[in-house]
């Protein structure tokens, strides 16, 4: 019975140019069963899936998939083999159907042209009775939720009914938290189907949720399976990933001299959230709860004036502050480590340098020349400071891993000095390791005497990082709730609206 | 595409655009002994002095991220307001080329209107004050007929006949604009923003850069600089002569991407800008001095222009491989 | 709390339609003053007017669909118009010598193909970008076109090309119903086939496209096969309507196509480029164009009004796009 599998890797061993990537790893998944993958970034996951998906030719191992050992393994024979993945973006058409893009690439052809009507009601019925949601196939993509757009990209990968393994590469990575089920459910109705499923994930408390077995990378190599997993082992995953405790991943809250620091009052952007007022202190760190739709997001924004506030007005020590662009923002000592990382808080093609010294120009620079040298100090002095990797001002910021990317963000602002920091979801695509320094960075932060919003959809960091929280629902802030004392539980059912969040603050 | 082991093809696709370089120049100056003389050389210069100029606006936008197809019309108005300011208003060489200067001027503010303003693409955008531009220019002229100022002051005519301890003046223009565009897009803070908002906006206002501000400027500052190359072709010919910087566009379209392809990054650049407008004029003076038929001449200035664009872009991506 | 979403919907799809609302109030307007305007003679000439730009447009369209619509980085082909003229001017150079038209067709066409498969190689093989590549491509083409007819104009009165002109087939001109065909069939290829779908999925998302292991660079340089190929019978038309070959036709070609073009994509409910928008693009400035002529506007002033005719247009599109 253990011998059977749905495919194994054993044995792999790939090569980089100076780099391992793997080592003598295998990965094997059973028939019906939810397989987790993880490991911190760099561990191999990616590589593995590669290596499966038979674009990486390893230099070592077998590839085995159902009764078939491919040798090599070709993206055109994986595919045949019944194996499909579900990438971590959506890649999808903006402009297309929901029937079109799930029959993108496979289209069916009739007597006069495509046979529309029929890929439609394929498409429908698919959705309905494999993913369990009801969809018109004519809906465009571009007016989907995030979740029914995972849904069609699953569709398409399995519409062919050949399907006997399917791979989930971050799944959940851009869904809120209940989006998250809906996708989850939909998994779960694959597995009973017979399919295996490989799913690889940062979030452990998804991995713990789905999975049936774990298997666990670290530095290119497998270094365990678990085959017995509860809700409890996420703190042995953890550890078997990191070799590390979870607990450890939060710093120690110190304490700290408070003041008034940063306070928006009345605030509203006249469409998602309206009369919001809060204030976080110098040295204090106030969480932003709230699912999406809640008006978080839109808040974040507003508050750094990328678009802009109907009304409400901005203090500083009690002094009144303008912020109607990003650049006044700044200029008043307000920054933003933005959600979308790739888009809003990296120039990508530019240099670590050039990334970490982009808001302090007029530092180095004498009559709005360069001084190159003072660049590179600075530069450098940073890069020491938040053990960026590599160590290379005048590496690429493109080809830097997500945590290193947002510490090069920070790094910016760091330069900066400013007063306010506030961050967007700080470590969504961060491994746990580079995860546990930005929280250090975040609390350094507030112990230095900064103020600190963190907005984020993941209520343990939360938990672990803030002082404070704010939970918004449906644009207000609906409660403002201590950490201590607060358990995760509370804080969830709060942010979903479960229990009434008012009596919760009333109480503690 | 896999990396070729063979040494002289990789010679060739790393060092391309320098082997063409000095490959056209080895071969004009076999056909004809008279393109190596020094009067020929400082000719190449001279004559690629208005290009250059109209080259370096264009490489200030599309270091923007944006493209600029009304260099041609700034380049116009610069002349018209030249010309019809000593004409008709009396006024002298400086004044004159003031007023040149302020009319190229609006050309960069109704692009900066449309882009910014009204957030319209900025191809769609110049290509807009393209039409209307040229447009006005015929109606202006009744139909496009030149102005001609014969008593022009002497003064401004030395802006493109005159020269400077020996070199001719406009080729000192076009110097003086090389070094400051160097330092302003390449050594400069304003420089970096202007880089890092054309590479990734979105990125470039969090970081608190005041984008909008930069562009309205690099618009304006790009239709000035088009409005000295508009000073200098009216001195030139001592009139102004409506839609003739038209013919400029592609050639300094060209380039700014030879210049970006020859960048290790692919960026717009100022030295990348320089090498190759002087490789279009040392082409179109080489091909001169063959003493081609006009047809000919024309067609194989294209098909040279086509394969250098090809070779460069082919070398930078050689280069990142 | 939230405005009514189907309200605010309905405000947005206004603005969305007044590009066509204007050109409407326009047209309205000068059939007003011209009275002769709505005739179906002069719709008729409209429409003859406007076969060569609608041509080109068809092949931009279908370029720009399989190549996304960022001007600079994504799909354009601004070399179409140059090939338009390589055919006719191969044509009508030939013709002239006495060969027989089938065999001046046949040369043309390769000759223009070439030039699709060359714009191909460089985009897709090379790398570079479209509107680098056609611009130079327009220059290059337009130069040798020069050679071959060294900047003379040929006269044409070859009894095919002028039944393009001249002939009617029960009452409508024979020119109308070939372009009417030509585009009808790109209709079907790039909607009606799957190859059309990979198509538009290639310039829709590159990823999306790439992940579903559609061949993208392979569609991408398809496109400007076809486009040179809409660019060859456009050379017919050109030759028909000047009754030759004449030079300099093609600057305003290609800025005629750019302009209807990228108007088409305001008339579009999704708001990007498409063939039918072109193709509307094109008949509605040539309409505009005959329509000021014919209420006496002087003719110095058809580029202003084209300019502000993009300005307005892309400006309220870009207002659309905002208000969703």
């Amino acid at each position: 019975m253990s011998d059977l599998s749905a495919f194994s890797l054993q044995g792999i061993t790939k090569e980089f140019p100076g780099v391992r990537a793997l080592e003598d790893a295998s990965l094997k998944v059973r028939p019906g069963e939810v397989h987790g993958l993880v490991g911190e970034n760099g561990a191999g996951k990616s590589t593995v899936i590669k290596v499966l998906a038979g674009i990486y030719r390893p230099e070592a191992g077998n590839i085995t998939i159902g009764t078939q050992t491919l040798s090599p393994a070709t993206p055109e024979s994986v595919h045949a083999a019944g194996v499909r993945f579900i990438h971590q973006e959506l890649h999808l058409v903006p402009h297309f159907t929901i029937t079109e893009s799930v029959f993108l690439g496979q289209e069916r052809v009739g007597r006069f042209g495509l046979d529309t009507a029929g890929m439609r009601a394929d498409a429908e019925a698919f959705l309905r009775d494999m993913l369990g949601v009801t969809l018109p196939g004519n809906r465009l993509i571009r007016d989907l939720g995030t979740a029914e757009r995972k849904l069609v990209q699953i569709a398409r990968a399995l519409i062919d009914g050949a399907a006997k393994v399917v791979v989930f590469d971050e799944p959940t990575a851009p869904l809120a938290s209940d989006e998250v089920d809906t996708v989850m459910r939909a998994i779960r109705r694959l597995k009973e189907q017979g399919i295996a499923i490989l799913y690889v994930s940062h979030y452990l408390s998804e991995i713990t949720d789905i999975c049936d077995r774990v298997t666990v990378f670290r530095q290119g190599k497998t270094v365990g399976v678990f085959d017995d997993i509860t809700d409890a082992s996420g703190s042995d995953l953890v550890y078997a990933m990191v070799g590390r405790d979870i607990a450890d991943m939060f710093p120690k809250k110190g304490t700290r001299q408070t003041g008034t620091g940063f306070a928006i009052d009345g605030l509203s952007d006249g469409k998602t959230f309206e009369g919001i007022s809060i204030s976080v202190g110098k040295g204090e760190i106030l969480g932003i709860a709230g699912l999406i739709g809640s008006g978080r997001e839109e808040l974040i924004d507003t508050i750094y004036g990328l678009t802009k506030a109907g009304s409400g007005s901005f203090t500083f020590e009690g002094q009144p502050l303008q912020i109607k662009s990003a650049a006044q923002a700044v200029r008043a000592g307000i920054v933003l480590v933005p959600r979308d990382r790739r888009h809003d808080g990296l120039v990508l093609p530019m240099t670590v340098a050039e990334n970490t010294t982009l808001a302090t120009l007029e530092r180095n620079a004498t009559f709005g020349l360069e001084n190159r040298r003072a660049v590179s100090n600075s530069t450098e002095a940073q890069i020491k400071a938040l053990d960026i990797r590599p160590p290379n001002p005048n590496a690429v910021t493109r080809l830097l891993s997500g945590g290193n990317q947002q510490k090069v963000v920070l790094a910016r602002w760091m330069a900066k000095s400013a007063r306010v920091f506030i961050f967007d979801e700080p470590t969504v695509g961060v491994d746990v390791g580079a995860k546990a320094e930005i929280y250090q960075l975040i609390e350094d932060l507030a112990a230095g005497g900064a103020c600190v919003i963190v907005s984020s959809s993941d209520p343990v960091e939360l938990q672990g990082v803030c002082d404070r929280i704010a939970v918004m629902m449906r644009g207000a802030i609906i409660a403002e709730l201590p950490t201590e004392g607060l358990s995760v539980d509370t804080l969830v059912a709060a942010t979903t609206g479960a229990v009434d969040a008012r009596e919760l603050a009333d109480a503690s | 595409m896999d990396r070729t082991q063979n040494p002289i093809v990789n010679i060739l696709l790393r060092f391309g655009f320098l082997v063409v370089f000095a490959g056209f120049f080895i071969l004009f100056a076999a056909w004809n002994p008279v393109f190596l003389q020094g009067g020929n050389l400082l000719n190449i210069v001279e004559g690629a002095s208005v290009l250059m100029i109209l080259a370096l606006g264009m490489t200030l936008i599309v270091a923007t991220g944006g493209i600029d197809l009304s260099v041609g019309i700034a380049l116009d108005f610069g002349a018209a307001f030249a010309v019809v300011a000593m004409k008709s208003y009396g006024l002298d060489w400086f004044g004159a080329a003031c007023a040149g200067l302020i009319g190229g001027s609006l050309v960069g503010i109704f692009n900066a209107i449309l882009v910014v303003g009204l957030r319209i693409s900025p191809f769609l955008a110049t290509l807009s004050t393209f039409f209307i531009g040229s447009s006005v220019q015929r109606i202006f002229t009744n139909g496009g007929g030149p102005i001609s100022h014969r008593r022009m002051p002497e003064e401004f005519r030395n802006l493109a006949l005159g020269d400077i301890f020996g070199v001719p003046t406009e080729a000192v223009i076009a110097f003086v604009l090389v070094v400051i565009y160097f330092l302003i897009l390449e050594r400069s803070i304003w420089g970096r923003r202007i880089h890092a908002m054309g590479m990734q906006r979105s990125a470039s206002i969090v970081a608190g850069i005041r984008v909008n501000r930069i562009l309205i400027l690099c618009f304006v500052g790009a239709s000035v600089t088009c409005a000295v190359a508009g000073l200098i072709a009216a001195a030139n010919i001592r009139m102004f002569t409506p839609l003739s910087g038209f013919s400029y566009l592609l050639d300094a379209i060209a380039a700014v991407f030879i210049g970006a392809a020859l960048h290790p990054r692919g960026r717009p650049n100022v030295p990348g800008t320089v090498a190759g407008v002087l490789f279009l004029g040392m082409v179109a003076n080489g091909l001169n001095l063959m003493g081609l038929n006009f047809n000919t001449k024309d067609a194989l200035q294209g098909i040279i222009l086509l394969s250098a664009l090809a070779l460069a872009v082919a070398q930078q991506r050689a280069r990142n491989r | 709390m939230q405005a009514d979403p189907t309200r605010k919907r309905g405000v947005t799809d206004l603005v969305g339609s007044l590009p066509l609302i204007i050109f409407a109030c326009v047209l309205i307007y000068i059939s007003f003053n011209a009275p002769n305007f709505l005739t179906l003679r002069n719709l008729e000439l409209i429409l003859m007017q406007s076969l060569p730009v609608v041509l080109v447009c068809a092949g931009l369209g279908a370029v720009v669909m399989a190549g996304g619509d960022d001007v600079v980085s994504g799909g354009i082909d601004l070399s179409i118009p140059a090939t338009a003229v390589l055919s006719a001017g191969i044509t009508a150079v030939m013709l002239s010598q006495g060969w027989p038209l089938a065999i001046c067709a046949g040369v043309a066409l390769l000759a223009c193909l070439s030039v699709g498969l060359l714009n191909a190689a460089l985009v897709t093989r090379i790398g570079m970008t479209p509107l680098l590549t056609t611009l130079a491509m327009f220059v290059a083409v337009v130069g040798v076109n020069n050679v071959i007819t060294s900047s003379r104009r040929i006269d044409v009165d070859h009894p095919w090309i002028v039944a393009l002109r001249a002939q009617e087939i029960a009452g409508v001109p024979l020119g109308i119903i070939a372009v009417a065909l030509v585009v009808a069939a790109i209709y079907f290829a790039l909607h009606r086939t799957r190859w059309g779908l990979n198509l538009q999925a290639a310039g829709g998302s590159r990823d999306a496209a790439e992940i579903s292991g559609l061949p993208v660079s392979r569609l991408f340089g398809q496109s400007f096969v076809l486009a040179s190929g809409t660019g060859y019978i456009c050379g017919f038309f050109v030759l028909a309507r000047g009754s030759g070959s004449s030079p300099g036709v093609q600057d305003n070609l290609m800025l005629e196509m750019v302009l209807a073009t990228f108007l088409g994509a305001a008339f579009s409910t999704r708001r990007v480029v498409t063939m039918w928008g072109a193709v509307l693009g094109a008949v509605l400035v040539a309409a505009i164009s005959i329509g000021f002529k014919s209420i006496g506007v002087n003719v110095f002033w058809t580029g202003l009004i084209k300019g502000s005719l993009i300005v307005i247009v892309v400006a309220l599109s870009a207002l659309a796009q905002r208000g969703r």
